[in-house]
């Protein structure tokens, strides 16, 4: 009798978070996928199901649409590079400031955390209005900027509206999602391993490159798929932000919902970003796993 | 008008958001933001003995996509003239009860009965806006530039003395319309052709402009980043006002180009499902009223349909000609009318390439 037992026990406690994932992450992801294959209403919505004459409207036109026009893949394309750029430059702002607060001392270790998420107490579309001031052209960042850039004679820059001004948000915003799997996975090592490499002759370098680094590895890959994902998508930062060029694929998918009316093909390039962040999210952890092997088997 | 809310459209898109549909003493007035006066609403509550629950989009597109995902429990919606268009397409209001609205006479006759709803079965026009230029007056004047043409932010001619300084809709409708018009086209004209060549002006244009913007453009010509914006005239006016309150060394102002200009006319309409088709009409007999409805233009700068409203108004405003465009403007005012949804994909395919292309 004791097995039924704890088997109630393990659908009560993951039966709600399944129900809801069910409800409102794979329901969406459906109706989302049907409206792909549909077509746009007049009015805006979708097209009746079925025709006058009682045939189902189901098109491929959509796809057609997105798989023929290089416009769409060069979009595509141009978000990966923010993407990527966001991703590598939170990856290098979070290193080590995770390990300075994995290694200070534990008294400090939750305030310096506090003050990591403590942007979070703050709206996410306030501190994308803030960076607005931060960066406009009357105010003392810019006019350093410029005042440096004078002394050289190089003509002032508009911070604002620019590549530069979408980068530099999506790294602030998105920072902190590096910073706390990190420190999660630092926090955890042994620090005999490194007082024995140290021991054993490696040097501060050598110790970081062969002991620190592919331990925390798994911290980087999840910190690297929190932060790439949802930059890869993002549209209220190039939106508020961006200059003339910086429109995004997320833009893009918004546009369609919004303004165009055309959620097929909107749902066409929101299935297409979602698969594309999978792919590239499986392929980076595809190529983790033999990196740590290789580090693992010490042919580093 | 400000769009700072259309973030939240998309999620609002997914949740297929319902309001509680309850037959209570409470009006539903699904509103642009910044539309109506506080004291307006105050004074409807006390006559009505009811209370105004109001909820704001920022744009039309967000309007029509929230109800089309069947968004239900609003009363009185504020839709320009070609969103009323198609919410009457797609069979989403209640045919208004004229016996009702005796203040229905006040407006002009020249705002009803337009082909966008023959005999206003459905709508009495609000309030309306031009899409105009706006400027910092210092500026302009000290580089010699001209505000009453389009060619200013079209032209790289004028567009290089003030690179970097101009921000244009974010919005295909609004660009696509100002650069039909200066090109000398109808702004509501389908001919694809004609589309091209809009298209190949803008991207000429498009590397002196600072940005596409439609959310923050008040607040950069108010504190002197820009200087030069095609946008909404009440917007243009609110930020003249916020300049004057900062007491800053220069005006913004508004100018009127003379190819003609975009012209919105928002309409109260009754949602089919409303719950309270009785306080609908009631609310909108009161802004009909001269008094109740001059209020709409001497705080937001609206522009007014309303003739009974005209004794009411303040004379500053009356001089403006993109809030009461003298005889000749109007003549050059257009209304835009709702694309089809093929027309849709290709404009965006048009608008998508335009922001993309470098």
């Amino acid at each position: 009798m004791a097995q039924p037992r704890r088997n109630w026990g393990k659908w009560i406690t993951s039966g709600p978070p399944l129900v809801y994932l069910l409800v409102f992450f794979a329901v969406p992801t459906l109706i989302m996928v049907l409206a792909s294959f549909r077509t746009p209403g007049e009015f805006g919505g979708l097209a009746p199901l079925r025709n006058e004459d009682g045939s189902l409207d189901l098109t491929l036109e959509s796809y057609v649409r997105f798989a023929t026009e290089p416009l769409y893949w060069q979009i595509f394309l141009k978000s990966f590079w923010y993407a990527i750029a966001t991703t590598l430059a939170c990856l290098v702002l979070a290193y080590p400031l995770a390990m300075l607060i994995a290694r200070s001392d534990r008294r400090y270790r939750d305030l310096l955390l506090l003050l990591v998420i403590l942007p979070f107490w703050s709206n996410f579309l306030i501190r994308v209005y803030a960076w607005m001031i931060i960066l406009g052209p009357n105010a003392a960042f810019a006019r350093v900027v410029n005042g440096v850039l004078g002394a050289f004679g190089i003509e002032p820059v508009s911070l604002l509206f620019s590549a530069f001004a979408v980068l530099v948000c999506l790294v602030y915003v998105h920072l902190p999602f590096m910073v706390l799997p990190l420190y999660a996975n630092l926090e955890k090592h042994d620090s005999t391993l490194l007082d024995a490499a140290q021991d054993l002759g490696a040097n501060a370098w050598q110790r970081f490159w062969r002991i620190t680094f592919p331990l925390s590895l798994p911290g980087v890959y999840a910190g690297a798929a929190l932060v790439f994902i949802p930059a890869f998508g993002i549209f209220a930062i190039p939106d508020i932000l961006g200059g003339p060029n910086d429109s995004l694929i997320g833009n893009v998918i918004k546009q369609q919902f919004l303004e165009t009316r055309d959620w097929p093909f909107g749902s066409v390039l929101s299935i297409v970003l979602t698969v594309l962040a999978l792919l590239i999210a499986g392929f980076a952890a595809w190529v983790g796993k033999r990196g740590v092997a290789r580090l693992a088997a010490g042919d580093a | 008008m400000k769009r700072p809310l259309s973030f939240l459209a998309v999620a609002a898109l997914a949740a297929l958001v319902a309001l509680p549909v309850a037959a209570q003493n409470k009006l539903h007035l699904y509103n642009w933001n910044n539309y109506i006066a506080p004291e307006t609403i105050k004074r409807f509550e006390e006559q009505c003995k009811c209370e105004v629950v109001q909820t704001y989009y920022s744009d039309n597109e967000e309007l029509l996509a929230k109800l089309a995902a069947g968004a239900k429990g609003y009363d009185v919606l504020v839709p320009t003239s070609n969103a009323v268009q198609a919410l009457i397409r797609g069979n989403q209001l209640k045919p208004l009860d004229a016996s009702k609205l005796p203040n229905m006479k006040n407006v002009d006759p020249v705002f009803m009965n337009t082909k966008f709803d023959p005999g206003n079965k459905f709508s009495v026009p609000y309030a309306m806006s031009t899409t105009i230029l706006g400027y910092n007056d210092q500026k302009m004047k000290e580089l010699g530039l001209p505000t009453d043409t389009w060619a200013v932010i079209f032209d790289p001619k004028y567009l290089e003395k003030v690179k970097g300084r101009v921000t244009v809709l974010d919005s295909a409708n609004e660009l696509f319309a100002a650069a039909l018009i200066y090109l000398g086209y109808s702004p509501n004209s389908t001919d694809e052709k004609q589309w091209k060549e809009a298209a190949d002006l803008i991207k000429k244009a498009k590397p002196y402009w600072a940005a596409f913007n439609a959310s923050s453009y008040i607040k950069e010509l108010t504190v002197g980043n820009i200087w030069l914006v095609h946008g909404y005239s009440n917007d243009i006016f609110q930020a003249g006002l916020d300049a004057k309150a900062a007491k800053r060394p220069f005006q913004i102002l508004q100018g009127m180009p003379k190819e003609g200009a975009v012209l919105a006319v928002d309409n109260m309409v009754v949602h089919k499902d409303a719950p309270r088709p009785d306080l609908a009409h009631q609310f909108i007999n009161f802004m009909l009223d001269g008094k109740n409805s001059a209020e709409l233009t001497n705080l937001i700068g609206s522009g007014n349909p309303n003739t009974a409203a005209a004794q009411y108004i303040k004379p500053e405003l009356k001089a403006l000609p993109a809030v009461f465009p003298p005889k000749e403007t109007q003549a050059k005012l257009h209304q835009l009318t709702d694309l089809t949804a093929a027309q849709r994909r290709t404009r965006n395919r048009m608008w998508t390439e335009v922001k993309a292309g470098k």
